[in-house]
């Protein structure tokens, strides 16, 4: 039966069949060498362990199986922030949330994935729920993968062959499923340095406060030009789709204006269209499109302010 | 499936038991070492009975496996009092009504623990979002806000 | 000796708040006994169906499972096995179908069978071998689908009460409740001033933090011991027993910590069960059940309602009628009366012409059960929006209003008699001078508001008793048959320590099991606290005569010639024995037991009053709480900061109820919505501090005139909330909880109305 997890949802109902379930009996791995690691995921019925916070609850409630279970957290690189060959950053996927939602240069360099990471859940859950897992659920309200879609974020992928890396868009197959294959593990995750005037932001409406799953996600990430011109913009939404999924039509819509409140509603407008929600326990679909719209403007309203204090700084 | 040997650090003593591998650190605690002043109120991270600190970081210990536990410092809240003498803020919360039905508690200790050993001087949000992930039912919380808050102010004088 | 400072008033620590703060306190779950088994129960997967066969031979074949059960492993009760509990007794058929579907599940999570097993891994595995054949029927998951033409009926045997001509047909509609004074419609017709307001309220839950736990054990020469969490000792005893068919001699409950209640551990869910798997398997067998089985159907949710309210007024504000139709959503099982929460809803205002209509309706959801003031946020939350609707349209201040209109001691109640003494006009007189009230809200960037409340329960009185024993150093011991679910120990040593005259620390009061302290109703209804203070004035008055007799003797006087004061038995203007000297002399001299009952203490009825301010986000729907005060008549304060603490835990419990709780079924009469997470009880970030003003008026008849106090704080807030958005955004959403989506709904459906 299931009770729900906080890092992320696949939108499920209870269904009576799982009342009876129970957690299979499984061999519990930590590798310490990717090697050893892909070989133990290949294994009939392994599962990757990161933070557990959606997996532990996940096959108590027999809604995942697993005979064998691999710990990634000991893995080299995995639990690791670094600063990236281009100038970018390179997380770890086993680093856990409350460490990204500090950490001073995703702060100051990537603040829509920092505040995003800030939500995940309660503190407690935030110290051990990690990135990589937070993706790799591939739950639709996943927090942190607006952020990191709009970061035009990519992944490395390990696996018995050897390495591959991908965007992040890519990853996602549907709810719960993601295009990784049996025996790979997802390691870093990349992102690419930011242009100079940029801001980003991530807004989320939940009834609570705090531990609760997002109604809708929606993350905004706009780079101006020196005539302060939209020259690059990024919309991403969570909980809205069968994935997280880029808005690209209110990202066009952007382009080549001025952050002026009509840009910005008409692009939120452009996101609204672009949902295609569910109606759940947690909201109707209509209201979920409603607050597309709202978020969108706000976080875009947001990103206009961070930009105009930049300008205005520099004018000084 | 056989029972797995389990060697962790609790409450700054080193302790073996024997576990089944779906175990969590909770079952742990609970069931094989007698610590069963972390509550259970959800078992799914959802309500933060069963805070305890792991190195030093609140995390709901339903939601790690018993089998992570090794090469981690854990402190649960019997080990916060030193013979028998309870810490300044478990002293607060009983003495100001910080607790009622007391189920919920041990995890407020213990978030509030946390709290208060990185920041000196939290405002009441940084109290209020500290304990967010601890349900009370009774308390409506003001009393424990204002427990932990006289706690910190105690401790800068 | 010196007269310790007094007791009564002060703000004494919980005496057993340490204990909590150290994580000693025991709760059943923290229990063990050895050779113990584990426990877990199987639920029903269908919302309506019968049980054509249960299969548990695959599940006993299991290694490690001790034993397995089934209705069959226990007497049938009849529908009418009435045993004496609470105020009306308690139908044991009820509670047994509760413990264990017989035939027919009723809801999804109704227990089917259950299973002890090595360890709970075992016990979990052993559920799925039971293989159980079911004849899944239509659901009528809620009131709409219960009471429509055709609808699925529950119960063959049930005909509607309370109707004339009297019913044949069997309906899912239990029982009708008319209470009516005057002529209501006349009245209505000819006011100048009239508002309506219709609400829907979801089922909630208690939301206690401890899932139910318990423990049972079975000697070998068949004595049953049973720890659990329960509001009532005895009468889980009694529930316990009567559905094993076995002797009171032969079972005993010790209620352990509680961790939360709040009416939803006053009936039996599964301590039976556990007695009969001990017995089974010869060991002791622990149950304790996940937060899933609790929210869907191991324990009984608090009532959903459709509740539709006329009322109306002189161009003056004089109230003229009260028109209320009340649907409750008893879950499956009928016999849930509304009388209480129509009396209550309507109970503040003095009125002419009343007329509260109520049905108890069945749907295939859990038997619903008590929770704080059960029914009066709901009640209330429809009446106290029709009253300020109604000042809208008079455009009068709410605060007035009530006060023209307001209950007074000996003014008429709904059911026809005079009012005990209330105190509801100092409490309007408090608000008026209070600056939650009278300073001006502040504008802010969104739509604020300021809404007001008031609220009634009658609480009850009931049986309490105690004993009490004297130490050999002088000390005295209180055994109460109350559990402690509000601060009980605590306060009972300031009416313990008040009585003897010593201070807090020199008494001791403690709990009794089932078995070592006289029969006590449970801790329910805000009662406790008066009652048992009666019983301790009652039994230390004994106890002082029985000693009076000693000191006399110690004295050379007559018992008449000795008075006590703080520890110390004086003769007039001459020699003294301390308590303590007493005691070290005389005890050998037979024991000292003096015995306190109270069974028909005066009602201590609550009155609060609620004020808010509130700010609606118009884009999304959400509420933000600003400021919170709270009003309330306690008659006299025991502790005021435990009577704090009941009082802010209420606001914030009505205050989930009012914005985020509420049960989400599907069609099928599943829970969508069975966790924590998606079953929001408020975090601390979620709620402002909550201000409370404590008012004292007493009750004449009872020891220090105390006034119950746990329950009427729940029952204003929702409409208090529900009156400051309304003022703020021009809307009400008349649905509850007034979850944001519902608010945004609510104000576009005024935009486009407007449009």
């Amino acid at each position: 039966m299931r009770s729900g997890r906080l890092c992320g949802s696949l939108g499920r109902n209870v269904i009576a069949e799982d009342r009876d379930a129970k957690m299979d009996p499984f061999a519990y791995h930590r590798p310490e060498s990717l090697a050893d690691a892909c070989e133990r995921l290949g294994r009939e019925g392994a599962r990757i362990l990161a933070g557990g916070t959606d997996l532990i609850p996940q096959l108590r409630e027999a809604r995942r199986r697993a005979t064998h279970i691999v710990d990634v957290k000991l893995l080299p690189g995995c639990a690791a922030i670094a600063a990236g060959d281009d100038g970018g950053l390179v997380i770890g996927a086993a680093v856990p949330a409350s460490v990204v939602a500090r950490h001073p240069e995703i702060l100051a360099r990537y603040p829509a994935l920092a505040a995003a990471a800030g939500m995940i859940g309660s503190l407690q859950v935030q110290n051990r729920a990690t990135l990589g897992g937070n993706i790799c659920n591939a739950a639709p309200s996943a927090d942190a993968v607006p952020p990191l879609l709009v970061f035009d974020a990519q992944v490395t992928v390990s696996g018995r062959s050897g390495e591959r890396r991908m965007p992040l868009e890519d990853v996602f197959a549907g709810p719960g499923r993601t295009n990784l294959e049996p025996g790979e593990v997802l390691t870093t995750i990349h992102l690419p340095p930011q242009a100079a005037r940029s801001a980003s932001h991530y807004l989320r409406f939940t009834p609570r406060r705090e531990m609760d799953i997002a109604v809708v996600g929606v993350a905004a990430r706009v780079a101006c030009g020196a005539d302060g011109l939209v020259s690059e913009a990024r919309i991403a939404l969570a909980s809205v789709a069968p994935t997280p999924i880029r808005a690209r039509g209110a990202e066009a819509a952007l382009i080549g204006r001025g952050l002026d409140e009509g840009a910005i509603a008409e692009a939120a407008r452009a996101a609204m269209a672009e949902a295609r929600p569910i109606s759940d326990t947690r909201a109707s679909a209509e209201y979920r499109r409603a607050l597309v719209e709202v978020l969108a403007r706000r976080a875009l309203a947001h990103c206009r302010d961070r930009l105009d204090e930049a300008f205005a700084g520099r004018a000084e | 499936m056989s029972r797995l040997m389990i060697e962790a650090r609790v409450n700054g003593e080193t302790v073996t038991a024997l576990a089944d591998p779906r175990d969590t650190l909770l079952d742990l605690l609970r069931d094989r070492l007698g610590l069963t002043g972390t509550k259970e109120g959800c078992g799914n991270g959802n309500c933060g009975s069963c805070t305890v600190l792991v190195d030093g970081e609140p995390v709901n210990a339903c939601l790690m496996f018993a089998v992570e536990a090794p090469g981690r410092e854990i402190l649960t809240v019997e080990g916060l009092s030193r013979n028998g003498e309870l810490t300044d803020l478990q002293r607060n919360l009983a003495d100001s009504g910080g607790t009622q039905c007391g189920f919920c508690t041990p995890g407020i200790v213990l978030s509030a623990t946390a709290l208060l050993a990185r920041n000196a001087a939290p405002s009441e949000a940084d109290i209020r979002l500290a304990i967010a992930g601890n349900l009370c039912r009774c308390t409506g919380y003001d009393k424990i806000v204002r427990a932990i808050a006289l706690t910190a102010e105690q401790r800068r004088r | 000796m010196d007269a310790p400072a007094p007791s009564i008033g002060q703000s004494l620590p919980r005496v057993d708040g340490r204990d909590r703060v150290a994580g000693r306190a025991l709760y059943p779950a923290d229990m063990q006994r050895p050779n113990m088994a584990h426990a877990r129960i199987l639920r029903s997967p269908h919302a309506h169906a019968v049980i054509r066969a249960v299969d548990t031979s695959r599940a006993e074949a299991l290694e490690g499972v001790f034993a397995v059960v089934t209705a069959a492993d226990f007497p049938e009760i009849p529908l009418g096995t009435m045993i004496p509990m609470g105020e009306t007794g308690a139908d044991m058929w009820m509670v047994s179908l509760i413990n264990m579907a017989r035939g027919k599940v009723f809801w999804v999570g109704q227990p089917v069978a259950a299973v002890a097993a090595r360890d709970p891994h075992v016990a979990q595995a052993a559920l799925a071998l039971i293989a159980v054949e079911y004849e899944v029927l239509e659901p009528a998951p809620d009131m709409d689908s219960a009471m429509r033409e055709g609808a699925p009926v529950l119960h063959e045997h049930v005909v509607t009460k309370g109707v004339a001509p009297a019913a044949q047909a069997p309906s899912n509609i239990c029982s009708r409740t008319l209470i009516e004074r005057g002529a209501v419609d006349e009245a209505l017709a000819r006011s100048p001033a009239r508002a309506s307001v219709s609400v829907v309220v979801d089922t909630a839950h208690q939301g206690y933090i401890e899932p139910q736990a318990m423990l049972a054990e079975v000697s070998a020469d068949g004595f049953a011991t049973v720890w659990t969490s329960t509001q009532g000792q005895f009468t889980t005893e009694l529930m316990i027993a009567r559905m094993l068919d076995r002797p009171l001699s032969k079972l005993k409950v010790v209620p352990m910590e509680v961790g939360g209640a709040f009416g939803g551990k006053i009936l039996i869910h599964g301590e039976a069960v556990a007695v009969r798997l001990a017995e089974k398997c010869g060991r002791p067998v622990r149950l304790v059940f996940g937060r899933d089985e609790v929210l869907q159907g191991g324990s009984g949710p608090t009532m959903g309602v459709a509740i539709g309210i006329d009322v109306a007024a002189e161009a003056d504000g004089r109230l003229t009628a009260i028109s209320g139709t009340y649907h409750v959503d008893a879950g499956a099982l009928p016999g849930l009366s509304p009388s209480l929460l129509m009396q209550a809803s309507a109970a503040l205002y003095q009125v002419e012409n009343l007329r509260l209509e109520g049905f108890d309706v069945v749907t295939n959801k859990p038997r619903t059960e008590a929770y704080r003031g059960p029914g009066g946020i709901q009640g209330a939350f429809a009446m106290e929006q029709a009253m300020d609707e109604l000042c809208l349209r008079l455009g009068m201040d709410p605060l007035e209003f009530r006060r023209r209109n307001a209950a007074v001691t000996g003014s008429t109640m709904p059911i026809g008699t005079p009012f005990p003494s209330i105190g509801l006009t100092n409490i309007l007189d408090a608000v008026a001078a209070h600056p939650c009230w009278t300073e001006p809200l502040e504008p802010g960037p969104r739509p604020r508001g300021r809404g007001l409340a008031l609220g009634y329960w009658r609480g009850t009185s009931m049986t309490s008793a105690c004993h009490i024993t004297i130490g050999g150093d002088g000390r005295p011991v209180v055994t109460m048959g109350a559990v402690d679910i509000s601060g009980t120990r605590t306060s009972m040593t300031q009416v313990a320590a008040d009585q003897f005259g010593l201070a807090p620390e020199d008494v001791h009061v403690q709990t009794g099991d089932s078995k070592s302290v006289g029969y006590s109703d449970g801790a329910a209804g805000s009662r406790v606290a008066r009652t048992m203070a009666a019983a301790i004035v009652e039994a230390s008055e004994e106890v002082l005569d029985q000693l009076r007799v000693r000191a006399a003797g110690l004295l050379q006087a007559e018992a008449e010639q000795v008075a006590y004061a703080n520890g110390v038995f004086r003769l007039q203007g001459g020699s003294a024995i301390t308590l303590a000297e007493l005691m070290q002399e005389t005890i050998s001299s037979g024991a000292v037991v003096g015995r306190g009952t109270s069974t028909k203490l005066p009602f201590g009825v609550e009155v609060g009053a609620h004020v808010c301010d509130v700010e609606v986000d118009e884009e999304t729907g959400q509420v933000t709480i600003l400021r919170y005060t709270a009003f309330q008549d306690v008659g006299r304060a025991l502790n005021p900061s435990a009577i704090e603490g009941q009082i802010q835990g209420s606001v914030v419990q009505g205050l989930g109820w009012a914005l985020t709780e509420g049960y989400d079924y599907d069609a099928e009469g599943r829970l969508r919505n069975a966790s924590l997470l998606d079953y929001r009880l408020p975090t601390a970030l979620d709620v402002p501090p909550i201000d409370c003003v404590i008012i004292e008026t007493p009750v004449p008849g009872v020891p220090y005139g105390l006034r119950g106090v746990g329950e009427v704080p729940i029952v204003p807030v929702a409409a208090c909330v529900a009156n400051a958005v309304a003022r703020a955004v021009g809307v009400r959403t008349r649905r509850m909880p007034m979850t944001p989506e519902r608010l945004l709904a609510a104000m576009r459906a005024r935009l486009s109305r407007d449009a």
